[in-house]
């Protein structure tokens, strides 16, 4: 008997019960942080300011702006303007000019940018998926991380994080920046990843969006 | 089992050791007493927290019960996402299947991803006998692995250091070392020192906190975020799992990372929670082009079928021993298992065996302060009492303790015998006190080394209740 017949003939379950419909049915009506659903956005703006997640926030109404966003940001924190931009053409349209722009991250990458799907109010989340215009490293390895979110994007609780039907190869949700309490319990900003994080807000919508 | 962690023998010795060592007390309060303290902001701050609790452990129990249905179904999923899934009965299956991987992918170096599944398999020591080179990536579990020690929480595995313990280190193993003495300075140290060595590993180990079964995906959660910068990268990432870490779906999952995060450090969520399916696709810039999953055993068929099934629910969060008053005065290598403190205690009968271990689920002062504040609502103190009394009916126990235990239940089934025996040791105890105090004890030494006994009321409850019964 190999190990995975030996493992599951010590599991074996008799019972004649609909395992699905007893798991859906334990899930019931959850209990979860209040959110006033009103007031989505001024909620996920309170928890983007909370010390555990320590984002800072800009507003753009159309994505036009999006590039003088950005470099009010790099100017503000004196770093270059240099941007690892993912290959996503809702970014990639955008007039870059004055910046000098890469895909692929470095290992000492200064800031890198990149859409997230979701915001979720209930804890200042951004949800994010992998996709060929998507990679993921970047978001990791950058100084500085920078999302752009669209207003309409904004869900109140961690149940509308994930995609509905097939999975991406990674799903991810972040929560504030790299940080860490290992040494004597004292958080430290930028353990292995991002020391600053910079949500972009967009009142608008993305162009191919507006087209439909 | 490989490289398995000292036997939990000799725990009075190692105890006795730990409650001498001052420094030690200082580091371990530093850190439990602030997550104690950040753990009841965020309960507070939760609507109806105690349900929720009910709600997990129910999803757990439920799980538990149809595990092979789970398993065979997170196989199936996970497989058609083009991850490998093996399976395990034991640590040593377990770290032969990772090694056979890691030397398929002519692996040099692994970058690891805190997993205390590795360690209760004894990963770390298999890399090591087969010449692989490991990189921890989690900073505690980088400075416990300078310093060539065992992780002492399953939480913060390097809670026992002092910052000045940690600089010492850094200073004496890192290539470009931090001048300013400041914690922040040292974890900038840390990170100059791992992030070349995570992009240059050619294989990536983590563990999963939780398997999702409707989908086939693994999630980790971090705060640092050296899970993806370890699992990235390299070419094929392996997983080794409990098999108990099943849910049913991503809304259970929800559910159970609500309860995770606020019970380990306070905090809503982890900073970094990453759901992976499967390896690189088509088109993807990054990601591994292999996925291994290895669903582990190692004695979880066999808690489910002896009465340990609600040990099962465990999420790994580390609160039992957080809020423990044993571990909170002896930190967790005194335990000399893998996993310390109260769910510690459980667990490491079955793992390293009652024998070697008996002397654990009876340093417990059953103040049922862990089962309170357990998210999944195990209930610790009757777990550690069940192995108390195999231990008894195994005849574990010495001789003297249980010739000295029957002696008092000869005298307790007797009870003027047993009034008139405890009037007198209750006046012979005053005689022995000072100023309220009791110092020294004979045949009391275990207590009076390290704290004073109070000195008893002039009359026995007994004798009191006489006097009332008699007015």
């Amino acid at each position: 008997m190999n190990a995975r017949e030996a493992i599951l003939s010590r599991l074996k379950d008799d019972s004649d019960i609909d395992i699905a419909t007893e798991a859906a049915a334990l899930l019931g009506t959850p209990e979860r942080p209040a959110v006033d659903i009103a007031q989505v956005e001024a909620e996920f703006l309170a928890r983007l300011a909370l010390p555990s997640v320590s984002a800072s926030h800009d507003d753009i109404e159309t994505i036009e702006e999006l590039p003088a966003a950005v470099a009010r940001y790099l100017d503000a924190q004196g770093e270059a303007r240099a941007l690892c931009l993912p290959p996503d053409p809702r970014l990639s349209g955008c007039d870059w000019s004055g910046f000098a722009l890469h895909q692929d991250a470095a290992p000492d990458e200064a800031a890198a940018l990149a859409i997230a799907r979701k915001g979720i109010a209930e804890t200042g989340s951004l949800i994010f998926e992998t996709s060929p215009q998507a990679p993921m490293l970047p978001n990791f390895l950058t100084l500085h991380h920078l999302v752009l979110l669209r207003v309409a994007d904004i869900a109140p609780w961690l149940e509308e994080a994930p995609l509905a039907g097939p999975q991406p190869r990674a799903h991810y949700w972040i929560t504030g920046v790299s940080g860490t309490t290992d040494i004597e319990g004292t958080y430290v900003r930028g353990a292995h990843g991002p020391r600053f994080l910079h949500v972009i807000l967009l009142r608008g919508d993305f162009p191919h969006m507006s087209e439909q | 089992m490989s490289g398995a962690p000292a036997e939990a023998t000799r725990f009075k010795a190692r105890a006795d050791a730990a409650l001498a060592d001052r420094i030690l007390k200082v580091a371990v309060e530093r850190t439990a007493g602030t997550a104690e303290a950040k753990r009841a902001v965020a309960v507070d701050a939760f609507p109806d927290f105690q349900a929720a609790r009910t709600r997990a452990a129910a999803i757990k129990d439920h799980v538990v019960a149809h595990l092979g249905h789970y398993l065979e179904q997170f196989e199936a999923n996970a497989t058609a996402a083009g991850a490998k899934v093996h399976w395990a009965r034991t640590a040593d299956e377990a770290c032969d299947i990772v090694i056979a991987l890691c030397k398929a992918a002519k692996a040099k170096s692994v970058a690891r991803s805190k997993s205390m599944l590795g360690e209760e398999i004894g990963l770390p020591h298999a890399l090591a006998e087969a010449g692989i080179g490991r990189v921890e990536t989690d900073l505690a579990e980088h400075i416990i692995q300078l310093a060539d020690e065992r992780p002492s929480h399953i939480i913060w595995p390097a809670m026992h250091k002092t910052r000045e313990q940690v600089s010492a280190l850094f200073k004496a193993k890192h290539r470009l070392p931090h001048e300013e003495e400041t914690i922040a300075a040292m974890a900038e140290s840390a990170r100059r020192e791992l992030r070349t060595q995570m992009l240059g590993a050619d294989v990536g180990i983590s563990g999963a906190n939780f398997l999702i079964a409707d989908s086939g995906a693994i999630c980790t959660v971090t705060n640092e975020g050296n899970a993806e910068l370890s699992l990235v990268p390299p070419r094929v990432h392996i997983v080794t799992a409990g098999i108990e870490k099943i849910v049913p779906s991503m809304p259970h999952a929800v559910h159970m990372l609500r309860l995770l995060a606020r019970s380990a450090t306070g905090a809503a969520l982890t900073q970094y929670t990453t759901f992976y399916t499967g390896p690189k696709r088509p088109g993807d810039r990054d990601g591994p082009e292999e996925m291994h999953i290895v669903l582990v055993d190692n004695g979880r068929t066999r808690m489910r079928e002896d009465g340990l099934a609600e040990m099962l629910r465990c999420i790994r969060c580390g609160a039992c021993m957080n809020h423990c008053v044993v571990f909170r005065q002896i930190g967790g290598h005194a335990y000399g298992g893998t996993y310390p403190g109260p769910m510690g205690a459980v667990l490491t009968p079955v793992l390293d065996g009652l024998k070697q271990s008996r002397d654990l689920p009876n340093a417990c002062t059953m103040n049922g302060k862990c089962q309170e504040v357990c998210p999944v609502r195990i209930p610790l103190p009757t777990l550690l009492r069940g192995w108390r009394e195999k231990s008894w009916r195994e005849g574990l126990e010495p001789q003297s303790l249980r010739a000295g235990l029957g002696l008092w239940a000869w005298v307790a089934t007797r009870p003027r015998l047993y009034r008139m025996g405890t009037g007198m040791a209750v006046r012979a105890m005053r005689l022995l006190g000072s100023k309220g105090w009791i110092r020294t004890l004979p045949l009391a030494g275990g207590w009076t080394t390290y704290r004073d006994m109070p000195k008893p009321a002039a009359q026995t409850f007994m004798d009191q209740y006489r006097k009332e019964r008699g007015r």
